[in-house]
């Protein structure tokens, strides 16, 4: 059975879900088409943080303040409890050298906008108990937070629906429709989809579904894995990250001679508490194709990290371990726009770590573009084109 | 009676419903994992082992998908309960 859509979004992980929401909300007619289930991909097995102070003083923070400000009303929005708390958030400097990165971070977040200071080690330990006696200090922004990105994605999804948006899952995209050198369409397990403009959110597995167009994305997968307690009384305050992650994404150089298991495994620690109670434990930052099985490795490396960062963290019982593919890029902004020379395609693809984060914002961008031909702001540093798509 | 089945637990760690499982269903659930991420069922602390059954069987219902594709392949390990500690101590045996 064929359908006919304004617009047809493919991914339904929190991009693809967010997109077709905000698209619904503009009038246009959507069909979204998810290979397995909403939040089957990084969506469904990542951290759940909305942390501003990782974020690269530019577009990228920009961004992620914006989204941040639009999660302060969504529940209601949505009409569904997204779990969305500003609980503030810190990042731990155990030495001079991270002291030093950070530092200049911190004043350029703040010429921003960004509210975020340095404190003391004593200044942190009353906000947060268990943490380890070596640290210098942490990082502390209020506005940090974190959201629940199960509820978050069914929530984008089931408002999508309400303004007429159909869903389709265990519909894979196996191919485009093309006519005259413009893409007109998809077609999937569940019939095709005939669309003015679709648009590819499938986060790491874009790559694949452009391919098929004989675009070449610059999208690896990038597996994070995670542990999770047993829910436990409120123990971890707000979302906590350690300044290796800091200096491993922006400055790698400095990393260059560290031969420790943890950093060739890119572990660097990302800790909150659900509103449930568990307290989720990560990650790693491995390049192992679109592998997302855990390994005995990785877990302890999480674990050992995060032991010497907050012992507090000891006791805690492990009863659930995961793993998802980040989409990553090479300069770590995702690809959000039309792509020169596929007519009728829209990308959305490669918010690598930050996709929970920049989810609200990134459906409007996407709505913004596609209804009015602008948005808000200038988002020229995610023009897919900044990147040779077509192989020469 | 058939309010009273409806209000039936199937998921007793979380405490989710019949009804809930049923609406989870309808709103396009058609795995363990589809019921799991709309209800929460099968996340609580026996992680599934007591009312995953049920659940197959209410999915089978349903028609959805033959019983036999109920059980996604997955390839986590079931953890064993442990203290952060532990994972740790392992290391220097
Ligand atoms: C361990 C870990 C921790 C993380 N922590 C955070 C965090 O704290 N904060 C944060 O902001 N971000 C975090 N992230 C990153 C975040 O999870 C991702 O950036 C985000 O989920 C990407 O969303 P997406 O919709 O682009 O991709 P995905 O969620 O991967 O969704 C893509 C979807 O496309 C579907 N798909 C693939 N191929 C096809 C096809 N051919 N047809 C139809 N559908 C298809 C997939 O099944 C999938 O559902 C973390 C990630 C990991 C792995
Ligand atoms: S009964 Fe459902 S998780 Fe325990």
């Amino acid at each position: 059975m064929g359908r006919t859509a304004d617009v047809a979004v493919i991914g339904g992980g929190v991009i693809g879900a967010s997109i077709a929401y905000r698209l619904a909300k503009a009038g246009k007619k959507v069909v979204l088409c998810e290979r397995y289930d909403l939040t089957a991909g990084a969506t469904g097995a990542c951290d759940q943080m909305v942390i501003l102070q990782s974020k690269n003083p530019g577009i990228h923070l920009r961004l992620a303040l914006d989204s941040a400000a639009m999660f302060q009303d969504l529940s209601r929005e949505l009409d569904y409890p997204i779990e969305y708390f500003r609980h503030g958030g810190m990042i731990t400097i155990e030495n001079e050298m991270e002291m030093g990165v950070m530092t200049d971070f911190v004043a350029r977040q703040k010429k921003i906008g960004l509210e975020v200071e340095i404190i003391s080690r004593a200044d942190a330990a009353k906000r947060q108990r268990g943490l380890a006696d070596h640290l210098l200090g942490c990082t502390f922004s209020r506005q940090d937070g974190h959201v629940n990105p199960f509820k978050l994605t069914l929530g984008f999804a089931k408002a999508a629906k309400a303004l007429g948006a159909e869903i389709l899952i265990d519909a894979e995209v196996t191919g485009f429709k093309e006519e005259g050198g413009k893409i007109k369409g998809i077609k999937t397990a569940k019939g095709d989809v005939d669309a003015e403009v679709t648009v590819l959110a499938a986060g790491a597995w874009s790559p694949l579904v452009a391919a098929q167009v004989g675009l070449t994305l610059p999208i690896k997968p990038r597996r994070g894995q995670i542990i999770i307690t047993e829910p436990g009384p409120p123990y971890v305050v707000g979302g906590i990250l350690s300044a290796q992650y800091i200096v491993a994404k922006y400055h790698p150089e400095t990393l260059r001679d560290a031969k420790s298991r943890g950093v060739q495994l890119g572990v660097g620690l990302a800790l909150s508490q659900t509103a449930k109670g568990d307290i989720l434990i990560g990650a790693t930052r491995e390049f192992v194709d679109y592998e997302v099985s855990n390994t005995r490795e990785g877990i302890r490396e999480i674990l050992k990290n995060a032991a010497r960062l907050m012992p507090g963290l000891k006791k805690m019982n492990v009863i659930r371990i995961m793993g998802g593919s980040r989409p990553y890029t090479p300069d770590g902004l995702p690809l959000i726009g039309f792509p020169k020379g596929r007519e009728g395609l829209f990308l959305a693809a490669g918010h690598e770590g930050d996709g929970i984060a920049l989810s609200a914002i990134t459906g409007r961008i996407v709505a913004d573009l596609l209804t009015e031909g602008k948005t808000y702001t200038d988002i020229s540093p995610l023009d897919p084109n900044r990147f040779p798509l077509i192989a020469s | 009676m058939e309010n009273a089945d409806q209000e039936i637990i199937i998921c007793r760690c979380e405490e989710i419903s019949r009804r809930q499982i049923l609406a989870a269903i309808a709103d396009g659930a058609t795995t363990i994992k589809g019921v799991k991420i709309r209800t929460e069922a099968g996340m609580g602390l026996c992680q599934g082992r007591t009312c995953r059954r049920l659940i197959t069987q209410m999915l089978a219902q349903s028609g959805a998908r033959p019983a036999a594709e109920l059980y996604p392949p997955t390839s986590r390990p079931p953890v064993r309960t442990a203290q952060v500690g532990e994972y740790i101590r392992e290391e220097d045996d």
